[in-house]
């Protein structure tokens, strides 16, 4: 349980955001782009967007994801170290939309990878940008906690040895 | 003027269609707009729109039948139209003889269903492609082979994939870019990474949720996709907005040029590594936001616009608001850019970089800010003028240079003209009503129109056609970046590998804009295919 002190330690501040535009209008995204920038300033709390998804601690992705975003999606979401989080971004990742119904719309992230925070709103403001980062803490110590876990194995594991 | 409705076209046989086109080339009409793909039961019929630069539209049509879809390609006349036939191509089927890039059949996803007939004929069912599309696990559409055919110019040369998702694309797309060196020799794009099929999806919906969903092709300039399109319905159905409501259009519309040119001037600091540049210019940037939201209560998707006026009017408070806080915006602004332009790493870094001249914009059919950049006075809102453009009068900026130094001065002078627009529309705005009584959810009379407009982008075209029904038989949009990108690959050629991101941005590319359709350009006979084994046996040979 030490281990998983000091995960939840490191997960507490500093997220870092990797931005995945899933066939999205760009609403979204220059939304998220005014949330790390001077008025809103996400990195204050240490939030910031990164090049790469291996350096991520959570996905942002937005827009309704088509054929040929979703198996790129897929792609990347594999390359995230554990714990990772989804954050759907936007009405549209939520579950399509005004787009469902398009034919070639997967109608949300969802349908493609787990997700674990919605944001809807077409497009969500800044603010509500900033709440979702206040959540993905929460969520990604719980993570962080039954990863821990798997590794090391439980308590009632080590009685069977 | 800005929309018109399509009184009469010049018919023209496949056999004379050639002729046809090259005689309105000759008389001046040397601009194509775009080139229009109606499904009429049993044929395919093409509107070709070709313009000439004071603003007068003819429409060519032609008419091919489903069984034989074959109609002559002229993009030996106009080079800059083959990225409308092998829209067409894509979304209709029909084959231009002999345009180079028919041979592959790559619209669309790549994996898509060869026994589907194209996607916006009447008998296709959208909810079955979807279906279909997303069952089939292809290696064509996973993007872990390298898209095919792509291939070397000489032994020297090298490919080098760029994107699609690259950090200094904030939008997906794919470049392969054939190098020699450091220098590229020549640049395919591949788009489509964010085609949805809107077009497909305003057919089914009436004309009110057309609005929306039509507005949400683009999220930067959303506002202008909803007014061109609203401008050619009005069209068809006889309705002059009334006076106010055009003057409230307009200054939105303008609000969102500062908006969108303020974002690309930003996001030109951040990919040239300028980032102190980038959260300056987006700091002030939110002044914007904060009046748009104010006069539209909305900060990205306006949605202020309706069939026949707008759906909010501005209380005179409000308009004050505009006027003391656009006052506060020129300030700040005006004082970064002086700073940004008094630096000489900025003016180094910037000039001749992406160089173009006037002829292969003008060939290309290039349109918008880097159209004028070179010295054209191509704005619709002059030579075509809607709205209140025409009572409140303004100067069309040009430059003299294409380079992307010259492209950040040109958008910068577009600003401030906007921004002295914005300040006359909200001290002379007219009273009177502007919301009309009860949104409109009639049908529309049979008939056919076009309308366009200038969005921040450059040139944006609506065809609707309706045919008394609640929803339109067809709507087409054509957007400014499609018309660009072919300069985007044009430009590459001789850049430097540093260089790609800040000459792609020149454009100011907007994918989601123009991946309604997809793009994909290919090499011509002469050159070989290069595989991904290929490639690996050519990096066991190559000794430095």
């Amino acid at each position: 349980m030490r281990r998983t002190g000091k995960i939840n330690r490191f997960m507490k501040r500093s997220l870092w955001l990797f931005h995945f535009n899933a066939s999205g209008c760009n609403g979204c995204d220059i939304e998220l782009a005014a949330a790390i920038t001077s008025r809103y300033d996400t990195e204050r709390f240490g939030a910031l967007l990164v090049p790469s998804p291996r350096h991520a601690d959570a996905l942002v992705v937005t827009g309704a994801v088509n054929r040929l975003t979703r198996d790129a999606l897929k792609f990347i979401y594999d390359q995230i170290p554990e714990p990772k989080v989804v954050i759907a971004l936007g009405t549209c990742a939520c579950k399509g939309g005004v787009f469902a119904g398009c034919y070639n719309v997967a109608e949300g992230v969802d349908k493609v990878i787990p997700v674990d925070i919605y944001i809807p709103g077409c497009p969500p403001k800044p603010d509500a940008i900033i709440e979702a980062l206040a959540k993905i803490a929460g969520v990604k110590s719980k993570k962080a906690r039954k990863m821990e876990v798997k590794e090391s194995g439980s308590k009632e594991d080590r009685g069977d040895d | 003027m800005g929309a018109r409705k399509i009184e009469e076209t010049i018919n023209a046989g496949i056999e004379d269609l050639r002729d046809t086109v090259r005689s309105y080339f000759d008389k001046g009409y040397n601009h194509i707009v775009t080139i229009t793909g109606i499904d009429v039961g049993e044929n395919i019929r093409l509107l070709y729109h070709m313009a000439n630069m004071d603003g007068d539209l003819v429409h060519i049509a032609t008419e091919t039948s489903k069984k034989s879809l074959k109609v002559p390609t002229i993009i030996d006349i106009i080079p800059g139209a083959y990225i409308y036939e092998m829209e067409v191509h894509d979304l209709f089927g029909v084959n231009f003889t002999v345009n180079p890039w028919m041979k592959f059949k790559l619209l669309l996803p790549d994996c898509y269903p060869s026994d589907m007939p194209p996607p916006l004929w009447k008998e296709v069912d959208a909810k079955k492609v979807q279906q279909s599309l997303f069952s089939i696990e292809s290696p064509a559409c996973a993007l872990k082979e390298p898209f095919s055919g792509v291939s070397r110019l000489s032994p020297e040369s090298m490919v080098v994939p760029f994107g699609p998702y690259h950090p200094a694309l904030k939008e997906p797309e794919h470049f392969r870019l054939i190098v020699e060196g450091e220098r590229i020799v020549k640049a395919i794009p591949r788009i489509g990474f964010v085609h949805r099929g809107v077009e497909k999806a305003a057919e089914s919906r009436s004309y009110l949720r057309d609005i929306f969903l039509l507005e949400r092709i683009c999220g930067i300039c959303s506002f202008i996709h909803s007014w061109t399109f609203v401008q050619a319905v009005e069209k068809l159905l006889n309705l002059k907005p009334p006076r106010r409501a055009e003057w409230i259009r307009t200054m939105v519309s303008e609000l969102e040029r500062i908006h969108s040119h303020s974002l690309w001037l930003g996001l030109v600091g951040y990919w040239m590594g300028f980032d102190t540049m980038f959260m300056w210019i987006w700091g002030v940037r939110e002044t914007i936001m904060d009046l748009l939201e104010l006069l539209c209560g909305n900060r990205v998707h306006k949605s202020i616009v309706t069939i026949g006026g707008v759906r909010r009017d501005v209380t005179k408070e409000k308009l004050n608001t505009v006027i003391k806080q656009m006052k506060k915006f020129m300030k700040e602004f005006k004082q970064i850019m002086d700073e940004v332009l008094s630096y000489d790493e900025f003016i180094e870094r910037t000039s001749n970089i992406g160089v173009f001249s006037a002829e292969t914009a003008r060939k290309l059919c290039t349109v918008g800010p880097i159209r004028r950049t070179i010295g054209d006075p191509y704005d619709i809102r002059k030579i075509e003028p809607y709205g209140a453009y025409e009572e409140i009068g303004f100067q069309v900026v040009t430059e003299n240079k294409g380079d992307v130094y010259h492209a950040i001065r040109q958008r910068m002078r577009e600003i401030y003209e906007s921004a002295r627009m914005i300040e006359v529309l909200a001290k002379e705005m007219p009273g009177g009503e502007a919301v009309p009584k009860r949104l409109f959810m009639g049908v529309v009379p049979e008939g056919e129109a076009v309308a366009r407009g200038e969005a921040p982008r450059g040139e944006l075209f609506y065809y609707v056609k309706s045919n008394n029904k609640h929803n339109p038989y067809r709507v087409k949009v054509r957007t400014p970046t499609l018309a660009n990108i072919t300069l985007a690959s044009e430009n590459l050629k001789g850049a430097t590998l540093s260089d790609v991101p800040l000459v792609i941005t020149a454009i100011d590319p907007c994918f989601s804009c123009m991946d309604r359709v997809a793009v994909y350009r290919k090499n011509t006979g002469e050159m070989f295919m290069l595989t991904e084994d290929d490639f690996r046996k050519l990096r066991r040979k190559w000794k430095p």
